[in-house]
C-alpha cells in the first residue's frame, strides 16, 4: 500500500507536471515519436499494398513480410537502428528510435491493407468493372471503403506496437515516457518507475480503445449489423 | 561506434565465444520456461472457457489487456514486488503468451467438424476420449500456429528483460548500447533474430512429425 | 461371414419434445431381424431425430426402443453405441487417422486383440472392394465414393447386429450413388445386419427398403413394403410424396416372370419384338418395347420360349388404385 501511496504522491507533485522533464512534455514527445513513425510507415506501405492487392499480385511477399516482422524483436531493431543513426550523424534519442519504430509498424499495415483489398468480393469488383468504372475508381469507390475495417485494424496493431516500443527509446537517451521507467530502474526510484509504467500502459490502452471507436464510426453503412 | 571503426569486430567475437554461447543458453532457457508455462496455463484457461462458455469472453479480455500493456511497463510494475529477478521476467513473458495460445486452443477445438464429433460419439467414444483422441489431435495445427507465434514473440521479448537484469542475448545488445560499441549490439540482435527463425523452423518440423495426415497429397 | 446376426428393432410410442414443439410423435413400428427399414419424408419430419434416438445421441422424451426385446434406454449409452453401427452423410471419418485406424475404431474401443483387429480390417477392405494399399491412406486422399465405403466398413467393423445410416449416399454423384447402393444391398444381404436408413429420396427408399416408413411432421403416415406403398398409398400426402409416376416406379419392383404372360401367343407374330428374360424388371421390359416400337415382347428363359408380354398387360399394372 505504501508503494501505491508513493506513486500517488509522485503524481501529486507539481514539479513532475512542469518543464522539459514534466509529464505533459513526455506525453507529447511519446505521441510525436509514435505518430511520426506510424505516418511514415503508412506512406511507405499503404500505396504499395493497395496496388498489390488491387492487381492481386505479391500475396506471398505480403504474407511473409508479416512473419518476418514478428521475428524482429523490438530491442534488436533498436540495436540495428543505433549504428545507422550514428553513421548518418543524427545522434542518439529521437532518430534511432524512429528508425527502429518504422520497420516495426510496416508489416501489420502492409499485410492487412493487402488482404483487405484482396478479400473484397471479386463479384462486386467484376460488376463494377462491367459497369464501366476505371481501375482507379474501383479502388477508390469499392475496394478501399469495403476494406477499411481491416486496413484500420492493421494500423491499430501497428500503432499499439509502436506506442509500446517507443518506451525503449529511453535506453538510447531518448525522451518520451520510457524516460520515467528507465530512470526509475537505474535510480531504484520505484514510485517514478511505477508511475511511468502506469502512464505507458494507459497510453497503449487509450490508443487501442480510440482506434476501436474510430473503426466503429467509419465502418461503411451496410456492413454492420445495425446500420 | 566511433567513425572509422568497423560495425563488427570479429576479434571481439572470437574472444567472446564462451560468453555468447552462455547468453544463447540463457535466452533459450527463458523462452522455453515461458512458453511451456504459458501453454500449461493457457490449456487450463481454454478448457475452462470451453466447459463454461460464459467464462471465455472475460478470459480473453483479461489476456488481451495483459497483451496490450507494453512489456517494459509490465516488468516495471512487477519490479517493486518481485525485484530484478527471473520470476519478474517469467511473469511478464508468460503473460504475453496467454492471449494467442488461449485463443488458438479454443478456436482449434471449436473448428473440429461437427460430423467428426458426431461420428465419434455415435460409435461409443466417451466425451473425455473425444477431447483427447479426436479434438486435440485435430486442433493441433491451429494450436501449433499459436505456439509458433508465441515462441517468436517471446524470443523477441526476452531481449527486453535485459533491462531487469535477465535477458540472454539482450544483455549483449544493452552492453553495446551502454559501451557505445556496435559489435556486441549487432551480434546480440542478429543472433536473437536467428534464434527466432531457427525455433520457428524446429517447431514446423515437430508439428509435421506429430501430424502426418497433413503431409499427404 | 455368418457370425453377424441381425437383431429386431422396435419403436413403442416413442415421442421427442423440444419445449413446446413435438419433433417425433408417438412413433411405433417394428423392423424384423436382418431387414432394411427406410425412414423417409420431407425435411423436418423427424426421421433423423428418430434414428438418433436408437443409439441415444438424442434421448426420447417418452416411449421405448427395443433391440432384440431389450430396452436401449436402460444401461450405459456409450456401451450401447459400440454395439450399433453408425454411418452419416459427411462420413465423419477421422481426418487424422489412416483408413485402417478409422475402420478399427470400434474394435479398438472394445479392446479386441491386435491380430483380430488386423484380420477384421483386411476382411472388411475386401468386402467393400478397396485395395490393401488404401489402408495406409488418410481420408483426404480418398474419393467421395471411397470415403463412403470406408464409412460403411467402419460401422460394420465390430459386427454390430444393427446399423444406423443417415443419408449415407446423398453427398456423392448419381452414378457413384447407384453403385454404392448396389454394393450396400449385396453386403447387407450377405451379413444379415438389420439396418435403419434415413433418406429424403423416395427412389432410394423404394430401391433399398424391405419396409418403408413415411413420416410427416413427427408422425408415421404409412409403414409398408415398397410395392404396397406404391400400389396402395395411405393418403394424398403419401401419393404425392411417392410421385405421380408411382405406377412406373412400381414396375421396377416387378419382374417379367411375375407378370401375366400369354404362353399361347403365336410365336411367328413376334418377329422384331424385343427379347425379354423372366428376371428383367417390368420397367426395363417396357423401355425395350417402347424403344423397338413393338406392342409385344418375346419372353425367353434362355432358349425356352415362355410366351408373349403385351403393352396392354403392362398398362393394366400401371393403373394402380388412387386413395379415396
Amino acid at each position: 500500500m505504501t508503494l501505491l501511496g508513493d506513486v500517488a504522491g509522485w503524481f501529486a507533485d507539481p514539479a513532475h507536471w512542469q518543464g522539459t522533464h514534466g509529464i505533459p512534455t513526455r506525453i507529447v514527445e511519446h505521441l510525436e515519436l509514435s505518430g511520426l513513425a506510424v505516418a511514415v510507415a503508412i506512406v511507405l506501405s499503404v500505396p504499395l499494398a493497395l496496388y498489390l492487392g488491387h492487381v492481386g499480385r505479391g500475396g506471398f511477399v505480403a504474407i511473409n513480410v508479416a512473419n518476418i516482422g514478428r521475428a524482429l524483436p523490438s530491442l534488436a531493431l533498436l540495436a540495428f537502428a543505433l549504428p545507422i543513426a550514428i553513421a548518418l550523424g543524427l545522434g542518439l534519442g529521437f532518430w534511432p528510435t524512429l528508425f527502429a519504430l518504422v520497420p516495426l509498424a510496416i508489416p501489420p499495415i502492409l499485410t492487412s491493407t493487402f488482404v483487405a483489398v484482396r478479400e473484397v468480393d471479386r463479384d462486386v469488383v467484376d460488376a463494377a468493372r462491367g459497369m464501366g468504372l476505371r481501375e482507379s475508381q474501383i479502388l477508390r469507390a469499392i475496394e478501399i471503403p469495403l476494406g477499411l475495417p481491416l486496413i484500420l485494424d492493421g494500423m491499430r496493431t501497428a500503432s499499439v506496437n509502436v506506442v509500446a516500443t517507443a518506451t525503449l527509446g529511453a535506453i538510447v537517451a531518448g525522451g518520451a515516457l520510457g524516460r520515467f521507467i528507465v530512470d526509475g530502474l537505474a535510480l531504484q526510484d520505484y514510485p517514478q518507475l511505477v508511475a511511468g509504467a502506469l502512464l505507458v500502459a494507459l497510453l497503449a490502452v487509450a490508443t487501442e480503445v480510440s482506434f476501436a471507436a474510430f473503426a466503429r464510426a467509419t465502418a461503411p453503412a451496410g456492413m454492420t449489423a445495425n446500420p | 561506434m566511433t567513425p572509422g571503426e568497423p560495425l563488427v569486430r570479429w576479434d571481439w567475437v572470437a574472444n567472446h565465444t564462451g560468453e555468447i554461447g552462455l547468453r544463447i543458453g540463457e535466452h533459450l532457457e527463458l523462452t522455453i520456461i515461458a512458453v511451456v508455462l504459458g501453454l500449461a496455463i493457457a490449456f487450463a484457461l481454454a478448457f475452462a472457457g470451453l466447459r463454461l462458455p460464459h467464462l471465455y469472453p472475460p478470459i480473453t479480455a483479461f489476456a488481451g489487456i495483459l497483451y496490450t500493456i507494453p512489456s517494459l511497463a509490465l516488468f516495471a510494475f512487477l519490479v517493486p514486488y518481485t525485484g530484478l529477478s527471473l520470476l519478474t521476467a517469467e511473469i511478464g513473458l508468460v503473460s504475453y503468451t496467454l492471449l494467442i495460445l488461449v485463443r488458438n486452443i479454443v478456436s482449434g477445438i471449436r473448428s473440429v467438424p461437427s460430423e467428426v464429433r458426431d461420428a465419434a460419439l455415435g460409435m461409443g467414444y466417451t466425451p473425455r476420449a473425444i477431447l483427447w483422441r479426436i479434438e486435440l489431435p485435430l486442433a493441433l495445427g491451429v494450436i501449433f500456429a499459436g505456439i509458433r507465434v508465441a515462441t517468436i514473440t517471446t524470443i523477441g521479448l526476452v531481449t527486453v528483460t535485459a533491462l531487469i537484469g535477465q535477458g540472454g542475448l539482450g544483455y549483449l545488445i544493452l552492453l553495446g548500447i551502454q559501451q557505445f560499441f556496435s559489435t556486441p549490439l549487432i551480434v546480440g540482435a542478429t543472433l536473437s533474430v536467428a534464434l527466432a527463425v531457427a525455433a520457428d523452423g524446429a517447431l514446423v518440423l515437430v508439428q509435421r512429425s506429430l501430424m502426418p495426415w497433413t503431409r499427404v497429397r | 461371414m455368418a457370425e453377424t446376426r441381425g437383431a429386431t428393432v422396435e419403436f413403442r410410442s416413442v415421442t421427442k419434445r423440444y419445449g413446446d414443439t413435438v419433433a417425433v410423435d408417438g412413433l411405433s413400428f417394428a423392423v424384423p431381424a436382418g431387414r432394411i427399414c427406410v425412414l423417409v419424408g420431407p425435411s423436418g419430419c423427424g426421421k433423423t431425430t428418430s434414428l438418433r434416438m436408437v443409439n441415444r445421441l438424442i434421448e426420447p422424451t417418452s416411449g421405448e426402443i427395443l433391440i432384440d426385446g431389450e430396452n436401449v434406454l436402460q444401461g450405459d449409452p456409450t456401451e450401447l453405441r459400440r454395439r450399433i453401427g453408425y454411418v452419416i452423410q459427411q462420413t465423419g471419418l477421422f481426418p487424422h487417422q489412416t483408413v485402417a485406424d478409422n475402420i478399427a475404431t470400434v474394435p479398438r474401443l472394445l479392446g479386441w486383440p491386435k491380430e483380430r483387429i488386423g484380420a477384421r480390417v483386411d476382411e472388411l477392405l475386401t468386402l467393400i472392394g478397396l485395395d490393401v494399399r488404401m489402408l495406409r491412406r488418410y481420408p483426404a486422399q480418398l474419393s467421395g465414393g471411397e470415403r463412403q465405403r470406408v464409412g460403411v466398413a467402419r460401422a460394420m467393423a465390430a459386427r454390430p447386429p444393427v446399423m444406423l445410416m443417415d443419408e449415407p449416399f446423398a453427398a456423392v454423384d448419381p452414378i457413384v450413388r447407384e453403385r454404392l447402393q448396389n454394393e450396400f444391398l449385396r453386403l447387407q444381404r450377405d451379413q444379415g445386419i438389420t439396418v435403419i436408413f434415413v433418406t429424403h429420396d423416395i427412389d432410394e427408399a423404394i430401391k433399398l427398403g424391405d419396409r418403408v416408413a413415411i413420416m410427416r411432421a413427427g408422425k408415421l403416415v404409412q409403414y409398408a413394403p415398397p410395392g404396397e406403398l406404391l400400389a396402395h398409398p395411405a393418403d394424398d400426402f403419401v401419393a404425392r410424396f411417392v410421385g405421380s409416376d408411382r405406377g412406373l416406379k412400381r414396375l421396377s419392383l416387378l419382374t417379367v416372370g411375375g407378370a401375366d404372360i400369354d404362353p399361347n401367343f403365336d410365336r411367328s407374330r413376334l418377329d422384331g419384338a424385343p427379347v425379354l428374360s423372366p428376371s428383367m424388371t417390368l420397367r426395363d421390359a417396357l423401355a425395350a418395347m417402347l424403344a423397338s416400337e413393338s406392342q409385344t415382347g418375346k419372353v425367353m428363359d434362355g432358349d425356352r420360349y415362355l410366351g408373349a408380354l403385351t403393352l396392354a398387360k403392362i398398362g393394366a399394372m400401371l393403373r394402380v388404385e388412387t386413395p379415396a
